[in-house]
């Protein structure tokens, strides 16, 4: 990314995109914005020009936001899209077609920043990504959406769980409990799975029963017997199992 | 027998959050360029929840047209020059006890419909027929579209009417 981010802002309601239009283009991190009114002129937008992101309104006429965002999809390298949105409920769907981040109008100039510097890691990912392995040895992973749906304790429905508040996962049969900086969470998928998915994000399997967010740990303190203890941030104590202990000090150079 | 007033009381008094944030949004929107209508948008979103938010109660059809109102200045204030209203005068309205949003909740539905199937401008018209409102939406700019219409009762009908 050798400059500022183009932003394309697509929302019916021509208050609401005052209002972004308005904020993205007081941010330090944004080159050029663009608006539109409706999906339709916001093809017309992308099939003239690059655009790093979206920012996507869900309920519009004609074409809603979700329906403009799967067909994103099907572009050979689709901008980003991060939904702005007064529909909190819209959360679980819009993550469902991988778009980057989720914002509730109206939005926080704070919150705001946070999505543009998702978008900016994403196009970094991308970017490392097409110079391949003989590039310039930037970090080829494409961020992704990384939150997960947990059952909601509360009145049912699902809540987002960011990967970056959670401290660990602890097996529960083909169930997995995840501590987070909100509480604690049953997910319907086994660890092994959870071990795959989000070992790029940090995670290690430190243990059968456990899957750790290494930058949420802070002591690793060894045991006489060979294996070894994780300290958390909050204190929490994670066994590391003996056959995990030196793959752990290799990752974590210690 | 449950009281109908008591009946409809949870769904009347639901508010919208899709509603409400909208709202706020375009009330930030006029901050820098025009305070004024930016501090009318935050006033009338205020009426309008408390309106909602006090909880069932016994009201006029005059309060509820009067949020009504409120209600569609704040849906202009979201889409400016897209919605035309007319409205009754309050002395054409039946005397009657309803609930608050038993006129709002579901014209804002209809509006709600209309505005999303389209861009261009909508017209609400609200009109007294007895112990009912009469609400039809059409499209001015487009005269050959079919409008619609939908009877709205006003509850529990009272002799006399209200000046």
């Amino acid at each position: 990314m050798s400059s500022g981010l183009a932003i394309l802002a697509v929302d019916d309601e021509p208050r609401a995109l005052t209002d972004i239009k308005r904020l993205l283009e007081t941010s330090a991190s944004v080159e050029r914005v663009a608006t539109a009114t409706s999906a339709k002129e916001a093809l017309v937008y992308l099939s003239g020009g690059r655009y790093d992101a979206l920012f996507l309104d869900v309920a519009m006429p004609e074409i809603e936001g979700m329906a403009l965002a799967r067909l994103l999809r099907r572009f050979a390298d689709p901008p980003a899209v991060v939904f702005l949105t007064g529909h909190p409920d819209a959360a679980v769907e819009a993550f469902e077609v991988q778009a980057l981040d989720f914002l509730v109008k109206p939005v926080t100039r704070e919150r705001l920043e946070s999505a543009l510097t998702r978008v900016e890691q994403h196009v970094r990912g991308a970017e490392a990504a097409k110079a391949g392995p003989t590039g310039d040895g930037a970090e080829a992973t494409v961020t992704g959406p990384d939150v997960v749906a947990v059952d909601n304790p509360k009145g049912g429905g699902k809540r987002l769980v960011r990967l970056e508040t959670i401290s660990f996962a602890q097996a529960n049969g083909d169930y997995a409990r995840i501590v987070c900086d909100d509480g604690r969470f049953l997910l319907r998928t086994p660890l092994s799975q959870l071990e795959k998915d989000w070992g790029a994000s940090g995670f290690a399997r430190v243990h059968r029963a456990y899957l750790v967010n290494l930058k949420h740990a802070v002591e690793l303190r060894a045991q006489l017997n060979g294996t070894a203890v994780l300290i958390m941030r909050d204190d929490t104590e994670i066994p590391v199992a003996r056959r995990n202990v030196a793959a752990l000090r290799r990752r974590l150079h210690a | 027998m449950q009281d109908p007033i008591q009946g409809r009381a949870e769904s009347g008094s639901s508010v919208s959050v899709h509603f409400v944030n909208n709202v706020l949004a375009a009330a930030a929107s006029y901050i820098e360029e025009d305070p004024e209508t930016a501090r009318d948008v935050l006033a009338e979103l205020g009426a309008f929840l408390s309106h909602r938010l006090r909880g069932p109660r016994d009201i006029s059809p005059t309060e509820e047209l009067e949020h009504v109102g409120v209600y569609l200045r704040l849906e202009q204030a979201r889409f400016p020059g897209r919605i035309e209203v007319e409205l009754p005068a309050a002395r054409d309205l039946p005397s009657a006890r309803i609930l608050p949003g038993d006129v709002q909740a579901p014209l804002s539905q209809a509006l709600g419909r209309w505005l999303a199937q389209k861009p261009g401008t909508v017209r609400v018209a609200l009109r007294a027929r007895d112990d009912a409102l009469d609400l039809q939406l059409d499209r001015p700019d487009e005269p050959g579209e079919a409008g619609e219409r939908l009877r709205i009762p006003l509850g529990v009908a009272t002799a006399g009417s209200v000046t």
